[in-house]
């Protein structure tokens, strides 16, 4: 056996000193987070992880046009039957922030794998990021704006949001401050193809929230009832209901049944309707479970993901001042972090979701408002170390600003345990949107696990399998992978684990 | 030490104003204010004018119409130990009776001149042998004195209807000013010159009067009542620092505004029943995780250790919501095992229960008090404890590790000390340290998850009075709330920091 391989790639090969000194077997050193990276994935339970997330993520993306209870393609037909005019009802249906995920997917994910070489894969992914975080921004900040707008008081404002031609300089005002803002990141080292990038940034986002014209009104029974008159030929899409859509005659209807086998429902009968399945179900209300659960797992992700970005926003800025001052700046901050652990922060969570408005939005600031304290310690610690080191001292010799000092010295030889810890945090805020919306504290008008999770207990005492089960499942995988993902992270950076385990 | 413990005891101090205040402005910032809760009460009757002065009455009463910040100091005055003013009496159930409050006569000058103040001249029963009519006398002055204050708020917001009517008769540009509701506030209309001839003028003539002589009524009451009060009724509560400026007082929680009950005493059937399931909940998860923990570290990277690491994380990974819907589903629901119950803390009949079980004279298997008790606490424990064994056992066994590769223990095994020996009597020992910081650690954890698993299983704790109470939006039940659950939390911390020097020698406070 070993004689059939007697070169196997794995044995040592002897080395001369000559083949030494000429850098012969000579390794390339790999980057700390590359070896980082590379020792998580050997992980089978972190490639788990990852799995999970990219799922959700998969489906957060593409929901809408894969769970939508609009057509993709619509013919109308004449009493004849010939076609008289063509529609794509849920393309035109889509939000600006459809687009923009899909478009950034799309486009994004093959440009930062094979993009071109004079940029680094990890540089070529932090354009991507800021460039999404810039459109997205510009998309809800207008959107909110704009609404805002609408039922002011004042009259120019509201002018301004009802022009005939849209609210253009609402969302091109925005634009361009988003813009001016995402320009401060250091994406790329010349400023040329930064500006650029921002630019046409700016110019997608805009062009996305105004091409959207508004809010519809939506009525998903007229295209069933034309359907079955022969009024329109429909193509669906492969799950043909959407979260909005709810009625009051398919409430709990078990996995897997077609709509005509409900007694209620016996009139379609024969129907392409009829033919539906609700594969997993349908929740109190009447809306499915499936195309709610694909369209949570957009809440899912963004949830954890910018709710953790707040905390360390704010944690690593004001544990970096604490570490790095000391003295009576880091005893008057550390009362403020010691405000914040004196009560348990799923306390606070509720009566603040409890009392402030059910917005996707402010749940995610107030778990990130809330939760900064343990960022806090772990930069602060770090910083504490830092300080007295001889490339800090270096840096403050040299007269460096104390911004540079802070986050392009210290920061980068600081931040790991805190990475390390958002992965924890993220699955933390995952769980706490799902009390929240047990609670009923969660956001309205938004598809949720923990909504779904919360009807599976009626008042009447009954109790619905399906909505515990396939919401239930979905958190828990997701709280899981993010919780997998931090331990491997945390084993993989440690070095005295890492000593212990070799 | 002493100075240590001061120092930290005065730390607590700026924590917990902190936690207060935030809490608190988060509560008068948010939509509707802190008597969101109150109007909803007040919208359940038909008559909408009723419903204004109702709604005035509470706010009167609660204070809720001065700005926040006075309403959060008042809060804390109450909430201090060292009060300022007349001294309280405590009544017969030990409930606080304070000073009837002051009457402020109306503000509008500019409108109608007020009358003076009513000179009372009032003489309560005293003396030895008549304490008995002397309570019934002052009881009967404070609800005559509520009763006329409650009248005189009621006519001053009719007043502002009114007002409000005049305003809209009298046209531009007065009209302008007006709010969209709520009548019109006198302060805004100062210049405003009352015309004889406005159709409105005689019902507001009339209006002014019957507040004026309602106003003159609730004075008198009051005085009437605070002579009654100065004769003391009832024993003086707290001690007197300096007579009738500063004193010694338990702290006041308040009165509830959603039930009109004291909080305190809402706290007081509300807390041990929480305290119930911790105290139930905490060894159980010390008793499974430690000895995991141990075994998890003597046996590093075996079967055991990997399997318990997985099973703890995932575990751990469950949130205690959706822990508490399979438990109440499978495992309560008769749709399903229904094999414990849904909801509560005892059976409804379990006031006749005797305290242990036993068989009947038929023979028939009889569940006591306390096993009925233990069959409902037992899904709200199961899923209070099952993700802190996560956290407790890798505590343990990382401590334990750490102390395996500790030179002490080479020494001891090479001098021949049995292996049973060197890990309990040696590493444990040693690795206690981290277990009684967790201790503290997992307890306010705890409470914060009782919150939710009090409101799945219906259970009348702690968490459940916290959520009704953010429903209703009543700021004494969470501020008070607050307070205890810092006050518990800090103590804990300081707690944890004697016994950590206590445990260890090496640790000093000096």
């Amino acid at each position: 056996m070993s004689d059939a391989k007697p070169t196997s790639s794995s044995a040592p090969r002897a080395i001369s000193g000559i083949e030494v000194m000429r850098g012969v077997g000579a390794q390339q050193a790999k980057g700390f987070w590359a070896d980082a990276w590379e020792r998580v994935l050997q992980r089978k339970s972190a490639v788990f992880g990852i799995l999970w997330i990219s799922v959700v993520a998969f489906f957060a993306i593409f929901a809408p046009v894969l769970a939508s209870a609009h057509p993709v393609r619509l013919e109308r037909l004449d009493a004849a039957g010939a076609v008289t005019e063509i529609e794509w009802p849920l393309l035109a249906n889509l939000s600006p922030t459809d687009w923009l995920l899909m478009i950034g997917f799309v486009v994004g994910v093959p440009w930062v794998l094979f993009g071109p070489k004079s940029l680094g894969r990890s540089g070529r992914l932090g354009v991507l990021t800021v460039a999404l975080l810039q459109a997205g921004l510009t998309i809800v900040l207008a959107g909110t704006i704009a609404k805002w707008a609408d039922g002011s008081a004042i009259e120019w404002v509201k002018q301004a949001a009802r022009l005939p031609s849209g609210p253009w300089p609402i969302v091109g005002a925005v634009a361009a401050l988003v813009g001016l803002v995402a320009l401060i990141v250091p994406t790329f080292a010349t400023r040329a193809p930064r500006i650029a990038t921002v630019i046409v940034t700016a110019v997608i986002a805009a062009t996305l929230v105004l091409a959207s014209g508004g809010q519809k009104l939506i009525n998903f029974e007229r295209y069933i009832d034309d359907e079955r008159a022969g009024k329109i030929r429909a193509m669906w899409a492969p799950i043909p209901w959407s979260p909005q859509y709810t009625r009051s005659d398919m409430s709990a209807i078990a996995p897997g049944t077609a709509v005509a086998e409900n007694s209620k429902l016996a009139e379609f009968a024969g129907t392409k309707f009829g033919e539906r399945r609700n594969w997993l179900g349908t929740d109190a209300l009447g809306g499915d479970v499936l195309a709610q659960m694909m369209w949570a797992c957009r809440l899912s992700i963004s949830i954890g993901l910018v709710s953790t970005g707040i905390s360390l926003l704010i944690g690593v800025t004001i544990g970096a001042i604490m570490g790095y001052f000391g003295g009576w700046i880091d005893l008057l901050l550390f009362r403020v972090v010691e405000i914040f652990m004196a009560v348990p922060v799923l306390f606070l969570l509720i009566v603040a979701a409890g009392v402030l408005p059910r917005d996707t939005y402010v749940m995610m600031a107030i778990i990130g408002c809330f939760s900064w304290t343990g960022a806090a310690r772990f930069t602060r610690a770090e910083f504490l170390k830092l300080r007295k080191q001889d490339f800090v001292q270096a840096a403050q010799a040299t007269g460096l600003p104390l911004r540079a000092i802070l986050f392009r010295h210290m920061l980068p030889n600081g931040v790991t345990p805190v990475l390390v810890d958002a992965s924890f945090a993220i699955a933390a805020a995952i769980s706490v949107e799902a009390t929240l919306s047990f609670l009923g504290l969660g956001p309205d008008g938004q598809a949720s696990w923990g909504k779904l999770l919360s009807s599976a207990t009626a008042s009447t005492g009954t109790f619905v399998w399906w909505l515990a089960v396939f919401p239930g499942l979905a958190i828990f995988l997701s709280v899981l992978s993010y919780n997998l993902l931090g331990e491997a992270l945390r084993d993989a950076i440690d070095p005295k684990l890492r000593k212990a385990a070799h | 030490m002493v100075n240590f413990l001061l120092r930290r005891l005065f730390f607590m101090v700026p924590t917990v104003l902190g936690i207060t205040f935030m809490v608190f402005m988060l509560l008068a910032l948010a939509p509707g204010g802190i008597g969101a809760g109150l109007s909803v009460q007040g919208g359940q009757m038909s008559d909408t004018s009723k419903a204004a002065q109702m709604q005035a009455y509470l706010e009167d009463r609660y204070g809720l119409n001065d700005p926040v910040v006075v309403q959060y100091l008042r809060w804390l005055g109450r909430i201090s130990p060292v009060k300022f003013g007349e001294r309280d009496l405590r009544n017969a159930s030990g409930d606080r009776v304070g000073a009837p409050r002051e009457v402020k006569p109306p503000e509008m000058q500019w409108l109608f001149k007020p009358p003076d103040a009513p000179a009372v001249v009032f003489t309560p029963i005293t003396g030895d042998g008549q304490q008995e009519q002397q309570v019934d006398e002052f009881k009967k002055l404070q609800r005559d004195a509520e009763g006329a204050r409650r009248a005189y708020i009621g006519s001053a917001r009719l007043f502002k209807d009114t007002l409000a009517d005049y305003v809209r008769e009298a046209g531009a540009p007065w009209s302008d000013r007006l709010e969209p509701k709520g009548g019109a506030e006198p302060e805004r209309f100062r210049d405003l010159k009352l015309d004889p001839a406005n159709a409105k003028f005689g019902a507001l003539h009339q209006s002014a009067d019957d507040m004026h002589r309602k106003w003159s009524l609730a004075e008198e009451a009051r005085q009437r009542a605070h002579i009654a009060f100065k004769a003391k009724p009832y024993p003086l509560s707290g001690y007197g620092l300096i007579p009738g400026a500063v004193y010694l007082d338990s702290p006041d929680l308040g009165v509830a505004f959603s039930k009109n009950r004291p909080v305190w005493d809402l706290i007081a059937t509300a807390l041990p029943v929480t305290l119930l399931i911790n105290l139930i909940a905490f060894p159980i998860s010390y008793l499974v995780a430690v000895p995991t923990g141990i075994l998890a570290a003597t046996r590093r990277g075996g079967w055991f250790d990997v399997l318990s690491g997985v099973m703890y994380l995932s575990l751990y990974s469950i949130p205690t919501v959706l822990a508490g819907v399979f438990a109440i589903g499978f495992l309560a629901n008769k749709q399903y095992l229904g094999l414990f119950p849904v909801s509560g803390l005892h059976d409804s009949a379990a006031s006749t229960y005797t305290f242990l079980p036993y068989w009947d004279d038929a023979g028939a298997w009889q569940m006591g008090w306390l096993l009925d008790l233990g069959w409902h606490v037992a899904l709200p424990v199961l899923c209070l404890v099952y993700a802190s064994f996560a956290v407790l056992s890798k505590q343990t066994r990382a401590a334990m590790l750490e102390n395996f590769n500790a030179d002490y223990v080479r020494t001891a095994k090479a001098k021949g000390v049995s292996r049973n020996d060197v890990v309990m009597r040696h590493v444990f020992r040693n690795s206690l340290l981290p277990l009684i910081t967790m201790f503290v650690g997992i307890f306010p954890a705890m409470l914060a998850g009782s919150v939710v698993i009090e409101r799945i299983f219906t259970i009348p704790g702690m968490g459940s009075l916290i959520i009704e109470a953010i429903d209703l939006r009543d700021r004494e039940i969470i501020l008070a709330n607050t307070f205890m659950i810092a006050c518990v939390n800090l103590l804990a911390l300081l707690l944890a920091d004697i016994l950590y020097a206590v445990a260890d020698p090496r640790v000093s406070y000096e």
